[in-house]
Protein backbone atom coordinates (compact mmCIF):
# COMPACT_ATOMS: atom_id res chain seq x y z
CA UNK A 1 0.00 0.00 0.00
CA UNK A 2 1.76 3.13 -1.41
CA UNK A 3 1.51 6.60 1.09
CA UNK A 4 -0.97 9.34 0.22
CA UNK A 5 0.67 11.68 -1.65
CA UNK A 6 0.09 15.82 -1.44
CA UNK A 7 -3.27 15.68 -3.32
CA UNK A 8 -4.85 12.71 -1.35
CA UNK A 9 -3.46 14.55 2.28
CA UNK A 10 -4.88 17.76 1.39
CA UNK A 11 -8.00 15.55 0.55
CA UNK A 12 -7.99 14.26 3.57
CA UNK A 13 -7.11 16.67 5.56
CA UNK A 14 -9.75 19.04 4.08
CA UNK A 15 -11.94 16.41 4.67
CA UNK A 16 -11.24 16.19 8.57
CA UNK A 17 -11.40 19.93 9.11
CA UNK A 18 -14.77 19.64 8.01
CA UNK A 19 -16.28 17.14 9.81
CA UNK A 20 -14.54 18.70 12.62
CA UNK A 21 -16.33 21.92 12.52
CA UNK A 22 -19.51 20.18 11.62
CA UNK A 23 -18.58 18.28 15.59
CA UNK A 24 -18.13 21.61 16.78
CA UNK A 25 -21.28 23.28 15.40
CA UNK A 26 -23.20 20.43 16.34
CA UNK A 27 -22.26 19.85 19.86
CA UNK A 28 -20.46 16.42 19.15
CA UNK A 29 -23.43 15.06 17.59
CA UNK A 30 -22.11 12.44 15.66
CA UNK A 31 -25.87 11.60 13.85
CA UNK A 32 -25.85 15.28 12.52
CA UNK A 33 -22.39 15.16 10.56
CA UNK A 34 -23.28 11.55 8.88
CA UNK A 35 -22.17 12.91 5.25
CA UNK A 36 -19.14 14.83 6.59
CA UNK A 37 -18.11 11.61 8.11
CA UNK A 38 -18.59 9.46 5.20
CA UNK A 39 -16.82 11.75 3.06
CA UNK A 40 -13.78 11.63 5.86
CA UNK A 41 -13.43 7.98 5.92
CA UNK A 42 -13.64 8.16 1.99
CA UNK A 43 -10.88 10.28 1.95
CA UNK A 44 -8.75 8.93 4.36
CA UNK A 45 -7.00 5.64 5.18
CA UNK A 46 -8.67 3.86 7.89
CA UNK A 47 -5.39 4.54 10.58
CA UNK A 48 -5.44 8.24 9.56
CA UNK A 49 -9.43 8.38 10.51
CA UNK A 50 -8.47 6.60 13.86
CA UNK A 51 -5.64 8.63 14.77
CA UNK A 52 -7.29 12.04 13.87
CA UNK A 53 -10.14 11.19 16.06
CA UNK A 54 -7.71 10.31 18.89
CA UNK A 55 -6.43 13.61 17.82
CA UNK A 56 -9.60 15.58 18.01
CA UNK A 57 -9.81 14.21 21.42
CA UNK A 58 -6.57 15.22 22.62
CA UNK A 59 -6.97 18.79 21.42
CA UNK A 60 -10.14 19.19 22.96
CA UNK A 61 -8.54 17.99 26.39
CA UNK A 62 -5.59 19.92 25.75
CA UNK A 63 -7.62 23.11 24.83
CA UNK A 64 -10.34 22.64 28.41
CA UNK A 65 -6.70 22.29 30.15
CA UNK A 66 -5.65 25.61 29.29
CA UNK A 67 -9.24 27.09 29.38
CA UNK A 68 -10.40 25.78 32.72
CA UNK A 69 -6.95 25.46 33.95
CA UNK A 70 -6.49 21.55 35.98
CA UNK A 71 -8.87 19.97 38.45
CA UNK A 72 -7.18 17.56 40.54
CA UNK A 73 -9.72 14.76 41.40
CA UNK A 74 -10.72 14.23 44.64
CA UNK A 75 -8.31 12.22 46.50
CA UNK A 76 -9.17 8.95 48.53
CA UNK A 77 -11.05 9.84 51.76
CA UNK A 78 -9.22 10.78 54.98
CA UNK A 79 -10.04 7.75 57.39
CA UNK A 80 -12.84 8.32 59.97
CA UNK B 1 43.91 46.78 32.66
CA UNK B 2 45.54 49.37 35.37
CA UNK B 3 46.88 52.00 32.66
CA UNK B 4 43.34 51.53 30.94
CA UNK B 5 41.56 52.69 34.22
CA UNK B 6 43.75 55.57 34.66
CA UNK B 7 42.82 56.91 31.03
CA UNK B 8 38.95 56.68 32.37
CA UNK B 9 39.94 58.11 35.67
CA UNK B 10 41.39 61.14 34.40
CA UNK B 11 39.03 61.49 31.39
CA UNK B 12 36.11 61.68 34.27
CA UNK B 13 38.12 64.27 36.60
CA UNK B 14 40.81 66.17 34.98
CA UNK B 15 40.71 65.71 31.51
CA UNK B 16 41.51 69.53 31.30
CA UNK B 17 44.97 68.83 33.64
CA UNK B 18 45.76 65.97 31.02
CA UNK B 19 44.82 68.01 27.83
CA UNK B 20 46.96 71.38 29.36
CA UNK B 21 49.81 69.57 29.66
CA UNK B 22 49.99 68.27 25.80
CA UNK B 23 51.11 70.71 23.58
CA UNK B 24 49.34 72.18 21.63
CA UNK B 25 50.78 71.26 18.34
CA UNK B 26 51.18 67.01 18.94
CA UNK B 27 47.18 67.40 20.58
CA UNK B 28 45.70 68.08 17.36
CA UNK B 29 47.81 65.65 15.57
CA UNK B 30 45.93 62.97 18.21
CA UNK B 31 45.33 59.94 16.16
CA UNK B 32 42.96 57.02 17.50
CA UNK B 33 45.24 54.60 19.29
CA UNK B 34 44.65 50.73 18.94
CA UNK B 35 44.84 48.92 21.94
CA UNK B 36 48.86 47.87 21.59
CA UNK B 37 49.74 51.66 22.26
CA UNK B 38 47.99 51.34 25.41
CA UNK B 39 51.71 51.46 27.06
CA UNK B 40 52.19 54.66 26.04
CA UNK B 41 49.08 56.10 26.85
CA UNK B 42 49.94 54.91 30.49
CA UNK B 43 52.99 56.89 30.41
CA UNK B 44 51.47 59.73 29.19
CA UNK B 45 48.98 59.39 32.04
CA UNK B 46 51.71 58.99 34.71
CA UNK B 47 53.44 62.19 33.78
CA UNK B 48 50.20 64.39 33.97
CA UNK B 49 50.51 63.12 38.22
CA UNK B 50 53.89 64.69 37.93
CA UNK B 51 54.93 68.09 39.12
CA UNK B 52 54.91 69.47 35.74
CA UNK B 53 51.06 69.23 35.62
CA UNK B 54 50.73 72.18 37.41
CA UNK B 55 53.67 73.71 35.73
CA UNK B 56 52.04 74.46 32.44
CA UNK B 57 48.75 76.46 31.95
CA UNK B 58 48.88 76.30 28.34
CA UNK B 59 45.04 77.12 27.25
CA UNK B 60 43.52 74.48 24.82
CA UNK B 61 40.64 75.68 22.51
CA UNK B 62 37.61 73.91 23.56
CA UNK B 63 37.42 72.41 20.32
CA UNK B 64 40.57 70.42 20.56
CA UNK B 65 39.56 69.24 23.92
CA UNK B 66 36.36 68.03 22.74
CA UNK B 67 38.48 66.53 20.29
CA UNK B 68 40.58 64.48 22.18
CA UNK B 69 38.01 63.68 24.56
CA UNK B 70 36.07 62.11 21.85
CA UNK B 71 38.64 60.39 20.62
CA UNK B 72 39.94 58.69 24.04
CA UNK B 73 36.06 57.86 24.84
CA UNK B 74 35.85 56.47 21.18
CA UNK B 75 39.49 54.42 21.70
CA UNK B 76 37.74 52.77 25.06
CA UNK B 77 34.93 51.63 23.61
CA UNK B 78 36.77 50.39 20.88
CA UNK B 79 38.71 48.23 23.45
CA UNK B 80 35.57 47.73 24.77
CA UNK B 81 33.98 46.04 21.84
CA UNK B 82 37.23 43.62 21.61
CA UNK B 83 37.15 42.47 24.52
CA UNK B 84 33.18 41.57 24.17
CA UNK B 85 33.88 40.09 20.87
CA UNK B 86 36.99 37.77 21.90
CA UNK B 87 35.05 36.78 24.58
CA UNK B 88 31.58 36.18 22.63
CA UNK B 89 33.91 34.35 20.31
CA UNK B 90 35.60 32.52 23.42
CA UNK B 91 32.29 31.44 24.29
CA UNK B 92 31.41 29.78 21.06
CA UNK B 93 34.34 27.61 21.11
CA UNK B 94 33.72 26.63 24.23
CA UNK B 95 29.94 25.22 22.94
CA UNK B 96 30.99 23.46 20.12
CA UNK B 97 34.06 22.12 22.49
CA UNK B 98 31.19 20.92 24.76
CA UNK B 99 29.32 19.36 21.70
CA UNK B 100 32.06 17.66 20.01
CA UNK B 101 31.79 15.65 23.85
CA UNK B 102 28.07 15.41 23.90
CA UNK B 103 27.18 11.63 23.10
CA UNK B 104 24.68 12.86 19.83
CA UNK B 105 25.18 12.41 16.58
CA UNK B 106 28.86 11.41 16.54
CA UNK B 107 29.06 8.31 15.28
CA UNK B 108 28.04 7.79 11.14
CA UNK B 109 25.25 6.38 9.61
CA UNK B 110 25.55 4.43 5.74
CA UNK B 111 21.92 4.18 4.24
CA UNK B 112 20.43 4.34 0.79
CA UNK B 113 19.08 7.55 -0.87
CA UNK B 114 15.67 7.76 -2.71
CA UNK B 115 17.41 6.73 -6.25
CA UNK B 116 18.76 3.72 -4.89
CA UNK B 117 22.60 5.34 -4.14
CA UNK B 118 24.57 4.57 -0.72
CA UNK B 119 25.11 7.36 1.26
CA UNK B 120 27.34 7.59 4.34
CA UNK B 121 27.19 10.72 6.98
CA UNK B 122 31.13 11.12 5.46
CA UNK B 123 29.26 12.40 2.14
CA UNK B 124 27.75 14.95 3.52
CA UNK B 125 30.32 16.25 5.55
CA UNK B 126 31.80 20.00 4.50
CA UNK B 127 28.39 21.15 3.97
CA UNK B 128 25.51 21.91 6.50
CA UNK B 129 22.44 19.42 6.89
CA UNK B 130 19.05 19.76 8.49
CA UNK B 131 18.09 16.69 9.35
CA UNK B 132 14.39 15.06 9.89
CA UNK B 133 13.56 11.73 11.16
CA UNK B 134 9.65 10.46 9.89
CA UNK B 135 7.56 8.01 7.71
CA UNK B 136 5.90 8.84 4.37
CA UNK B 137 2.88 7.14 6.05
CA UNK B 138 2.48 10.08 8.48
CA UNK B 139 -0.75 11.68 8.86
CA UNK B 140 -0.33 15.29 9.40
CA UNK B 141 2.78 16.01 11.65
CA UNK B 142 5.80 14.61 9.10
CA UNK B 143 4.28 16.29 6.14
CA UNK B 144 3.88 19.59 8.35
CA UNK B 145 7.33 19.12 9.68
CA UNK B 146 8.55 18.78 5.89
CA UNK B 147 7.02 21.66 4.80
CA UNK B 148 8.46 24.01 7.51
CA UNK B 149 12.24 22.50 6.75
CA UNK B 150 11.34 23.03 2.69
CA UNK B 151 10.63 26.56 3.60
CA UNK B 152 13.35 27.20 6.06
CA UNK B 153 15.79 25.74 3.36
CA UNK B 154 14.00 27.90 0.33
CA UNK B 155 14.26 31.41 2.54
CA UNK B 156 17.97 30.41 3.52
CA UNK B 157 18.82 29.65 -0.48
CA UNK B 158 17.46 33.09 -1.30
CA UNK B 159 20.31 34.84 1.00
CA UNK B 160 23.63 34.30 -1.67
CA UNK B 161 25.85 35.17 1.61
CA UNK B 162 25.10 31.52 2.92
CA UNK B 163 26.26 28.23 1.85
CA UNK B 164 23.54 26.19 0.52
CA UNK B 165 21.98 24.05 3.25
CA UNK B 166 21.20 20.37 2.52
CA UNK B 167 18.10 18.67 3.80
CA UNK B 168 17.48 15.42 4.96
CA UNK B 169 15.10 13.05 5.88
CA UNK B 170 15.87 9.80 7.37
CA UNK B 171 12.93 7.22 7.68
CA UNK B 172 11.73 5.13 10.69
CA UNK B 173 9.54 2.89 8.68
CA UNK B 174 12.44 0.90 6.61
CA UNK B 175 9.63 -2.15 6.57
CA UNK B 176 7.40 0.33 4.16
CA UNK B 177 9.59 3.09 2.90
CA UNK B 178 11.71 1.69 -0.04
CA UNK B 179 13.72 3.99 -1.80
CA UNK B 180 10.88 4.09 -4.80
CA UNK B 181 8.54 4.99 -1.77
CA UNK B 182 10.95 8.08 -1.13
CA UNK B 183 11.47 9.14 -4.03
CA UNK B 184 7.60 9.40 -4.35
CA UNK B 185 7.19 11.32 -1.44
CA UNK B 186 10.22 13.56 -1.85
CA UNK B 187 8.67 15.29 -5.07
CA UNK B 188 6.13 17.06 -2.40
CA UNK B 189 8.95 19.16 -0.51
CA UNK B 190 12.09 20.79 -1.60
CA UNK B 191 13.69 19.96 -4.64
CA UNK B 192 17.06 19.49 -3.09
CA UNK B 193 15.29 16.98 -0.04
CA UNK B 194 17.38 13.58 0.02
CA UNK B 195 15.25 10.67 1.94
CA UNK B 196 17.62 8.05 2.81
CA UNK B 197 16.35 4.41 4.31
CA UNK B 198 17.84 1.23 4.60
CA UNK B 199 17.66 -2.44 6.62
CA UNK B 200 15.97 -2.01 9.53
CA UNK B 201 19.36 -2.65 11.54
CA UNK B 202 20.93 0.41 9.79
CA UNK B 203 17.65 2.57 10.33
CA UNK B 204 18.15 1.94 13.64
CA UNK B 205 21.55 2.82 13.93
CA UNK B 206 21.29 6.02 12.26
CA UNK B 207 18.03 7.24 14.63
CA UNK B 208 19.99 5.53 17.53
CA UNK B 209 23.02 7.83 16.81
CA UNK B 210 20.02 10.55 17.40
CA UNK B 211 18.31 9.48 20.10
CA UNK B 212 15.43 9.08 17.99
CA UNK B 213 12.54 7.05 19.57
CA UNK B 214 10.07 5.16 16.97
CA UNK B 215 7.72 2.39 17.95
CA UNK B 216 5.36 1.35 15.38
CA UNK B 217 1.42 0.76 16.32
CA UNK B 218 -0.62 -2.04 16.05
CA UNK B 219 -1.44 -3.23 12.33
CA UNK B 220 -5.14 -2.94 11.19
CA UNK B 221 -6.63 -5.80 8.76
CA UNK B 222 -5.03 -3.67 5.84
CA UNK B 223 -1.42 -3.98 7.50
CA UNK B 224 -1.72 -0.17 7.91
CA UNK B 225 0.19 1.00 10.94
CA UNK B 226 1.23 4.49 12.37
CA UNK B 227 4.29 4.80 13.54
CA UNK B 228 4.80 6.89 16.62
CA UNK B 229 8.19 8.73 17.19
CA UNK B 230 10.19 11.89 18.06
CA UNK B 231 9.56 15.07 16.00
CA UNK B 232 13.23 17.01 16.31
CA UNK B 233 14.77 18.92 13.38
CA UNK B 234 18.69 18.67 14.09
CA UNK B 235 20.87 21.06 12.57
CA UNK B 236 24.34 19.07 11.79
CA UNK B 237 27.44 21.20 11.17
CA UNK B 238 29.90 21.00 8.13
CA UNK B 239 32.19 19.46 10.31
CA UNK B 240 29.47 16.70 11.04
CA UNK B 241 28.87 17.75 14.36
CA UNK B 242 25.21 18.01 15.88
CA UNK B 243 24.84 21.93 17.05
CA UNK B 244 21.22 22.34 17.53
CA UNK B 245 17.81 21.21 17.35
CA UNK B 246 14.38 22.61 16.54
CA UNK B 247 10.91 21.19 17.95
CA UNK B 248 7.09 21.58 16.70
CA UNK B 249 6.78 24.83 18.90
CA UNK B 250 9.61 26.32 16.76
CA UNK B 251 8.33 28.60 13.34
CA UNK B 252 9.56 28.99 9.87
CA UNK B 253 11.02 31.94 10.96
CA UNK B 254 12.92 31.22 14.41
CA UNK B 255 14.40 28.13 12.52
CA UNK B 256 15.97 30.22 9.82
CA UNK B 257 17.28 32.79 12.18
CA UNK B 258 19.13 29.92 14.32
CA UNK B 259 20.53 28.30 11.28
CA UNK B 260 21.65 31.60 9.21
CA UNK B 261 23.41 32.48 12.99
CA UNK B 262 24.60 29.27 13.15
CA UNK B 263 26.43 29.70 9.90
CA UNK B 264 27.46 33.26 10.24
CA UNK B 265 29.76 32.16 13.62
CA UNK B 266 30.78 29.18 12.84
CA UNK B 267 34.35 28.59 12.79
CA UNK B 268 35.87 25.42 11.33
CA UNK B 269 37.38 22.83 13.80
CA UNK B 270 40.87 21.81 13.23
CA UNK B 271 40.61 18.32 13.11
Amino acid sequence: MTAPNSAERKACWDSRDLLWKCLDDNGDKTASCEKFQGEFEANCPAQWVKYFMKRRDFLKYKEKMQTEGFTPAEGPRQPS
Amino acid sequence: MLGFRCIVGDAVRGGGRLLRNLPPVQSRSVRLLPPPHLPQLTHTCLLSKGPNASVSSAKLKLRTRLAVTLLLGGGVLAVWRYVYLEKQQNLRRQRVEQLRRVALGQGSFSLLDHRGQRRTKKDFLGGWLLLYFGFTHCPDICPDELDKLSAVVSALDRDASLPPVQPVFITVDPERDDAPALARYVKDFHPRLIALTGSPEEVKHAGRDYRVYASAGPKDEDGDYIVDHSILIYLVSPDGLFLDYYNRMKSEEQITQSVRSHILHHETLEL
